[in-house]
C-alpha cells in the first residue's frame, strides 16, 4: 500500500512539473471553454447547457491522450521495465496510474467549472451527482486510455489511435455536435460510443434531473470502464521491446469492444436512442422506416392568428400585470431577488421539462405568480422571463407558443409558487395565475411583434 | 557435495552458501535458440562475471534470471527460492542496475530513492544512499540534468534501497567516461568488501579480469568456460602472446618449424602466435630472420589475458592457423 501511495503521489508531482502535461491537461480545456463562451456569447446560449460536452472533452483528452502518452513514453524510456524489477504487483501500478489520472482529470474539471462560474454560469443543479458522474465518465475513459497505451507501441501510435477514438466520438458520438443535429443513422451509431453517455450523464447533473435520470448512462459507462480497466491490466506491457503484435492475451480486446457493442445493443433494445433537446425528449427518427413527425398544434399558428389577438391589456405601470420598462432598474431591496431568479431560471426544472407549451407556460408563471400575490419584485420579473424565453427559443416559435397559450388559457397546468427561485409566497387561486399568465403572454407577444418597445 | 535444502556447498571443510543457481536454462525465439542449456552458480560474497559477445545470450540469461522473460525450460534459484514460483520474494532479495536505467526527466535522485524504497518492506535510509553514492550535491536536481556517471551511480543506489542479498549489474560501465568507470569499479569492489554477492554482465574483458572472482563465458547460448580469470587463462591459452612484423614476408612453413609455437597466424608482414616458452621461441625467431636476411621492425611479447581466452573461445577461427595464400 505504501508503494502504491508513493507511486501515486510521485506521478502527480511529476505531472505538475511537466509543462506539456499542464498545457494539454489544464490550459487547453480552459481555452476551449473561453473560446466557446466568446463565440456564442452574442447568441446568449448559456454555458450551463453545454457543460456536459465541455467536461466530456476534458475527460476524453486527459484519459485517452494524457494517460497513454505518459504511460507509453515512460515505457519507451525503460522506466516501467525498472518498475517491473520491484516486488510491487502489476495491479498496484495500474491502480496507481489510473487514480493519479483520475485526480488530474478531476482537478482539470474543477478548474473548468470554476472558470465557467466566473463567466456567469450558475452552480450545477446537482453538485454531488456531478462528481459521481465525473467519476464514472473518468473510469470509463481511463479504462479506454489504458487499452490504448497497451495497443500503442510508441507515442506517435498513441496519437494515431487516440484520434481514431476521439474524432468519431466528437463528430458522430454526441460529444461536440449535439445528437439532435445529427442524422438518424448517426444517432443510432452514437449509442455504441461512450461519449454520448458521458455527455448525457454530466449534462443531467449540471442542468437536468441528476443521477436518477441517467441510470442507463451510468450502467453503460460502468460496463465500458470495467472492461477497459480489466483488459488494460491483462494486456499490461512493461517493456518497449514487447510489441503488441507479438504480445499474448490479444483476445482481451474482445471484452472491450464487446462492452461497447453490448451497450449500444441494449440501448437499441430498450429504446434508449431518443435524444434530449434542452430537456425535451425527442425520439430519434428510425432510419429504415422514416415515420412522419406530427407537427404540434401550436406550430399551425399563423401570423393572421397572432394579429387577431385582443391586445387590450392593463397598463404596464398598473397594479395588474405590471411590467418594468427597459430603463427601469430594480430597487436595492429587490435587485438581489431579481438576480437570483435570473440565475435560477437556467436550471429551473419546470422550465426544462415537458413539452414546449408547458415549459413556456411554467416560465410565464414566474411572472404571473408574484403579480398574483403582489410581491415587490413583481414588475421586474416579466422582463427577466421574456429575456430568458428569447434565449432558448427562436422568435417565431416563441410567438406561436405564446399565442397558443393565449388562445388556450385553461390548458395544461400552472405553478402556484416560485419559492424554489427565491420568491416566497403561494398563489391561493390557480385561476388568478392563469389570468395573469394570459396577460403576460399577451404582453410578451406585443413586445416580440413590435407592438410595444422593449 | 550440494546440500539442496539450504543451498550450501561443502568446500574443503567449510560450507559456502550458493546464492544463485541457474540450471539447464533454455529459451527460443521462433527458430532462434537463444539459450541452449545454461548452467552456472554464484557463491555468497563473490563477484561473478558473465561474459559474452553480442547475441551470445547474456541479456536473455539475465532477463530470465530477473523475471523479465519466461524461460522455456530450466530453473533459476536465488537465495534458495525458485524464481519462477516466487518472483516477488526473489525481487526482495535482489538489487538490479540495468544497462540503461532511465527515469522520468523531472524526478530527482532523492524522490527516485524514496519511491523505489517504498516498494520494499526493508529499506535503507535515502540520505545514507545519497552519501554512499556521492549524490548529495545532486539530490534535488532533475534526472535530465545528471551526467552519465551520476545517472549510473543513481542506478546503483536504486539497487541498494532495500539491502539486497544479491546485486545484479547489467553492463554497468557502458557509455561511461574513464573517470566514471574508475569510480564504478571502486564501488563494485566496495560491494564485495561489504559482503554482497554480485553478478556482473559485461563485454569489457579488462573490467571482468580486474573485478571478478569468477567468470563464465557464454557463446551461442551455452556456457563455454567457467572459472577464475587466472584458471581460464592458464587452461585455455598458452602462456604468452607474441606479435611481430619484419621488413619482408616470412615463410610460414619456416615459422612452423620453430618448436613450442602455437596458433600461428600470418597476415602480410605481421605475425601472431602463442607460446609457453617465450624466451626460447623469440631467440629461434631472431635466428630465422637473420638467416632469411629480414630485419625485425616490431616485437610485442605479453602474457595471455582473459581477452585472448575470450577471443579464442568465442571466435573458433582464431584457433586455427591462417596462412597467406
Amino acid at each position: 500500500m505504501n508503494g502504491l501511495l508513493e507511486h501515486l503521489s510521485q506521478s502527480l508531482r511529476l505531472h505538475f512539473r511537466n509543462r506539456m502535461g499542464l498545457l494539454y491537461g489544464y490550459l487547453f480545456p480552459l481555452i476551449f471553454l473561453v473560446a466557446f463562451w466568446v463565440l456564442y456569447r452574442h447568441e446568449k446560449i448559456p454555458l450551463i447547457r453545454h457543460m456536459g460536452e465541455l467536461l466530456t472533452v476534458s475527460v476524453l483528452g486527459g484519459a485517452c491522450f494524457g494517460l497513454p502518452t505518459t504511460l507509453v513514453s515512460e515505457r519507451e524510456r525503460g522506466v516501467w521495465r525498472r518498475y517491473r524489477l520491484t516486488p510491487l504487483p502489476t495491479w498496484a501500478f495500474v491502480v496507481s496510474t489510473a487514480v493519479s489520472r483520475y485526480v488530474i482529470i478531476l482537478s482539470a474539471a474543477a478548474l473548468q467549472l470554476g472558470l465557467a462560474f466566473s463567466l456567469g454560469m450558475p452552480l450545477p443543479a446537482h453538485p454531488l451527482a456531478l462528481w459521481c458522474a465525473l467519476t464514472m465518465v473518468s473510469f470509463a475513459f481511463i479504462g479506454l486510455g489504458l487499452v490504448l497505451a497497451m495497443l500503442a507501441d510508441n507515442v506517435p501510435a498513441v496519437q494515431a489511435l487516440g484520434q481514431c477514438i476521439f474524432l468519431p466520438m466528437l463528430i458522430i458520438g454526441g460529444v461536440a455536435v449535439q445528437l439532435a443535429s445529427l442524422p438518424s443513422w448517426a444517432q443510432h451509431v452514437s449509442a455504441f460510443f461512450p461519449g454520448r453517455y458521458a455527455v448525457e450523464a454530466l449534462q443531467a447533473c449540471v442542468s437536468g434531473g441528476g443521477l436518477a435520470s441517467i441510470d442507463f448512462c451510468l450502467l453503460a459507462l460502468g460496463l465500458i470502464g470495467v472492461s477497459g480497466c480489466s483488459a488494460g491490466a491483462k494486456l499490461f506491457r512493461w517493456d518497449a521491446a514487447q510489441r503488441f503484435a507479438a504480445s499474448t492475451g490479444k483476445l482481451w480486446l474482445v471484452p472491450v469492444l464487446g462492452a461497447w457493442f453490448a451497450v449500444g445493443l441494449i440501448a437499441e433494445l430498450r429504446d434508449k436512442i431518443a435524444v434530449s433537446i434542452d430537456g425535451v425528449t425527442v425520439a430519434a427518427p428510425v432510419a429504415a422506416i422514416p415515420a412522419p413527425v406530427p407537427l404540434p398544434p401550436w406550430a399551425k399558428i399563423t401570423a393572421k392568428d397572432v394579429a387577431a389577438l385582443d391586445f387590450r391589456v392593463p397598463s404596464d405601470g398598473g397594479v395588474v400585470s405590471p411590467f418594468a420598462g427597459p430603463e427601469e432598474e430594480a430597487s436595492d431591496y429587490t435587485k438581489d431577488e431579481v438576480e437570483a431568479v435570473r440565475q435560477g431560471l437556467l436550471t429551473w426544472r419546470p422550465g426544462l421539462e415537458g413539452d414546449d407549451v408547458q415549459r413556456v407556460r411554467n416560465l410565464v408563471c414566474v411572472a404571473a405568480v408574484p403579480d398574483s400575490i403582489q410581491q415587490p419584485v413583481e414588475r421586474y420579473l416579466p422582463p427577466v422571463v421574456l429575456s430568458y424565453l428569447q434565449e432558448i427559443y427562436p422568435k417565431d416559435k416563441l410567438i406561436k407558443i405564446l399565442t397558443w397559450i393565449v388562445l388556450h388559457p385553461e390548458d395544461g397546468s400552472v405553478i402556484d409558487s416560485i419559492a424554489d427561485l427565491g420568491v416566497q409566497g403561494t398563489a391561493g387561486d390557480p385561476a388568478i395565475v392563469r389570468e395573469r399568465s394570459y396577460l403576460y403572454a399577451l404582453k410578451f407577444i406585443m413586445r416580440l411583434t413590435g407592438r410595444i418597445d422593449g | 557435495m550440494v546440500l539442496p535444502s539450504v543451498g550450501l556447498v561443502a568446500t574443503g571443510g567449510f560450507k559456502v552458501e550458493t546464492k544463485v543457481r541457474v540450471t539447464g536454462l533454455r529459451k527460443r525465439y521462433g527458430t532462434n535458440e537463444a539459450l541452449r542449456g545454461v548452467d552456472f552458480s554464484l557463491q555468497a560474497g563473490e563477484i561473478f562475471g558473465l561474459l559474452g559477445p553480442n547475441g551470445a545470450g547474456k541479456t536473455t540469461t539475465l532477463e530470465c534470471l530477473l523475471g523479465l522473460r519466461e524461460p522455456d525450460a530450466g530453473t533459476v534459484e536465488i537465495c534458495g527460492l525458485d524464481a519462477r514460483r516466487f518472483p516477488s520474494d526473489v525481487k526482495r532479495k535482489i538489487g538490479v542496475a540495468l544497462q540503461s536505467t532511465a527515469l522520468q526527466d523531472k524526478i530527482t535522485p532523492r524522490e527516485a530513492l524514496d519511491l523505489f524504497s517504498a516498494f520494499y518492506l526493508e529499506r535503507e535510509p535515502t540520505l545514507r544512499l545519497l552519501e554512499r553514492f556521492d549524490l548529495v550535491a545532486k539530490a534535488d536536481a532533475a534526472f535530465e540534468t545528471l551526467s552519465g556517471g551520476q545517472r549510473q551511480r543513481l542506478a546503483l543506489a536504486l539497487a541498494f534501497v532495500h539491502r539486497p542479498e544479491v546485486v545484479i549489474l547489467d553492463e554497468p560501465s557502458t557509455g561511461l567516461d574513464p573517470q566514471a568507470r574508475h569510480e564504478l569499479h571502486a564501488e563494485i569492489r566496495r560491494m564485495k568488501r561489504d559482503g554482497y554477492t554480485v553478478l556482473l554482465s559485461t563485454h569489457q574483458l579488462d573490467e571482468a579480469e580486474a573485478l571478478c572472482d569468477r567468470v563464465a563465458i557464454i557463446d551461442q547460448g551455452r556456457i563455454v568456460a567457467t572459472g577464475t580469470p587466472h584458471e581460464l587463462v592458464s587452461t585455455a591459452a598458452s602462456g604468452h602472446v607474441v606479435r611481430f612484423s619484419a621488413s619482408r614476408p616470412i615463410d610460414p612453413a619456416a615459422l612452423k618449424r620453430i618448436p613450442g609455437l602455437q596458433r600461428l597466424r600470418c597476415d602480410g608482414l605481421s605475425v601472431y602466435f602463442e607460446t609457453e616458452e617465450a624466451a626460447t621461441v623469440v631467440t629461434s625467431l631472431m635466428g630465422l630472420l637473420a638467416a632469411d636476411g629480414a630485419v625485425l621492425r616490431e616485437l610485442d611479447v605479453k602474457r595471455c589475458s582473459l581477452e585472448d581466452v575470450f577471443l579464442k573461445l568465442t571466435r573458433p577461427e582464431n584457433n586455427s592457423v591462417s596462412l597467406p595464400a
